[in-house]
């Protein structure tokens, strides 16, 4: 129950932040009102509409990092709890890991050798 | 009781930490600037760029603040003096600033300008540079201290504080942090000078100030979360716990933010490639040197 007390903490400063912001927005509208003028609401790009359309496909270069990072993300989420109960385990934790991560880490090494630890 | 005074204690460091910052930035120390300039920032005008897609650009600015919050509600300021004391503390800090990446590109992606749709698909670079850096120290902290709960994070630094039981834990997990906060020289997504702003390119008036804000809360949160895990929270002689929290959390907010004048800013490619050549190999080596000295030292 008391975690659950917790989460309905976090909860409502969740909310609490949105009411905050909404008073925020409150206060700067009675602070007062802008003149409406054309060309006003232009996004930055010196003063005139981009030439080409702004949502367009991203080159995300870095696509090689990423492909490693998903890889990286996973371990972490059995690093966590193995972590926690590392000590109690002792050294067989330690070997444990120890031969995941240098499997995972021979990994990242196969892929700075193929040219993936690259912007592309 | 608790959660009013971090609250209040909260919106008097973002104050301070952006009477610190001006003067860190701008090289000028003005005790009233930030209320001027925050009051100046609310009689703005705040458009809305045409042709944008509303909702994220509204929610943007909102969800980071939201991060920036939940992160400080398990950043312990004293014995007892935490939000909410959850027992996976250190996992829910990493999960709720992953979403200062989803409120970035949100920001950078709502306006439809060029500059700002640039700055947020950067900000995702470089979040896959420093998120390893970030959660791989903090797996060592936890060998350690057996726990993910932040109290006994702390607790577990009674004899030695982390900074020098994993140095190079702390080293690593600074920096990252430091790209998290968009901090520069680590500061890709606005950029100034670069992008024109990045994400905050578009934004004026109130929700600016929002945005501000956030950002200054994730950088307490990242302050205080290096605090808890490395430099020893609130344990410290003489003075009372809350003293010490708030001075270390000052301290390392203050150093954090005055390396931008010292250094250049980082490519994005160099960024990513320093991250994962140099340092996941060095996170790596800090776990494997962390579990042994956890096995053969008992403290």
């Amino acid at each position: 129950m008391r975690e659950l007390s917790q989460y309905a903490i976090l909860f409502g400063l969740s909310v609490g932040v949105f009411g905050l912001v909404l008073s925020l927005y409150g206060l700067a509208r009675a602070i007062g009102r802008a003149r409406a003028e054309p060309g006003k609401d232009v996004p930055a790009t010196a003063g005139t509409l981009s030439r080409d359309p702004v949502w367009v496909r991203y080159h995300a270069r870095y696509a090689g990092y990423a492909l490693l990072f998903l890889a990286f993300d996973m371990e972490m989420a059995f690093m966590y709890p193995w972590a926690v109960v590392y000590r109690e385990e002792g050294l067989i934790a330690l070997l444990d890991m120890g031969v995941f991560l240098a499997i995972l880490f021979l990994g990242l090494l196969y892929g700075w050798s193929q040219g993936a630890l690259r912007r592309q | 009781m608790s959660i009013l005074v971090v609250l209040l204690s909260l919106a008097a460091g973002a104050y301070a930490l952006a009477v610190i910052e001006r003067w860190a930035v701008h090289g000028h120390l003005s005790l009233t600037g930030p209320a001027w300039a925050a009051l100046a920032l609310l009689g703005r005008e705040s458009l809305l760029a045409r042709k944008s897609d509303r909702l994220f650009f509204e929610l943007g600015p909102v969800l980071l603040l939201v991060a920036g919050l939940m992160a400080v509600a398990v950043i312990p300021l004293a014995p007892g003096l935490i939000i909410t004391d959850l027992a996976t503390g250190a996992l829910f800090l990493n999960a709720a600033l992953a979403y200062v990446l989803v409120a970035l590109i949100m920001a950078g992606w709502g306006p439809n300008g060029a500059y700002a749709m640039i700055a947020g698909w950067r900000f995702l670079g470089q979040f896959i540079a420093y998120a390893m850096l970030i959660v791989m120290p903090i797996t060592a902290v936890a060998m350690r201290a057996e726990s993910l709960s932040t109290v006994e994070i702390v607790a577990s630094q009674e004899q030695l504080w982390n900074v020098l039981y994993q140095p190079m834990g702390f080293i690593l997990f600074v920096v990252a942090a430091m790209g998290l906060a968009w901090l520069p020289p680590l500061d890709l997504p606005d950029a100034t000078g670069e992008l024109a702003g990045g994400v905050e390119a578009e934004y004026t008036g109130v929700r600016l100030a929002v945005l501000r804000l956030a950002r200054m809360v994730i950088i307490l949160a990242l302050a205080g979360a290096t605090v808890t895990f490395y430099l020893g929270g609130w344990l410290g002689p003489w003075l009372p716990p809350w003293a010490w929290s708030a001075i270390k959390i000052l301290v390392v907010a203050a150093a954090m933010l005055s390396v931008g004048r010292y250094m250049p800013r980082i490519r994005e490619a160099r960024y990513l490639a320093l991250s994962w050549k140099l340092g996941i190999s060095l996170a790596l080596a800090n776990i494997f040197v962390v579990g042994v000295i956890a096995l053969v030292v008992p403290i």
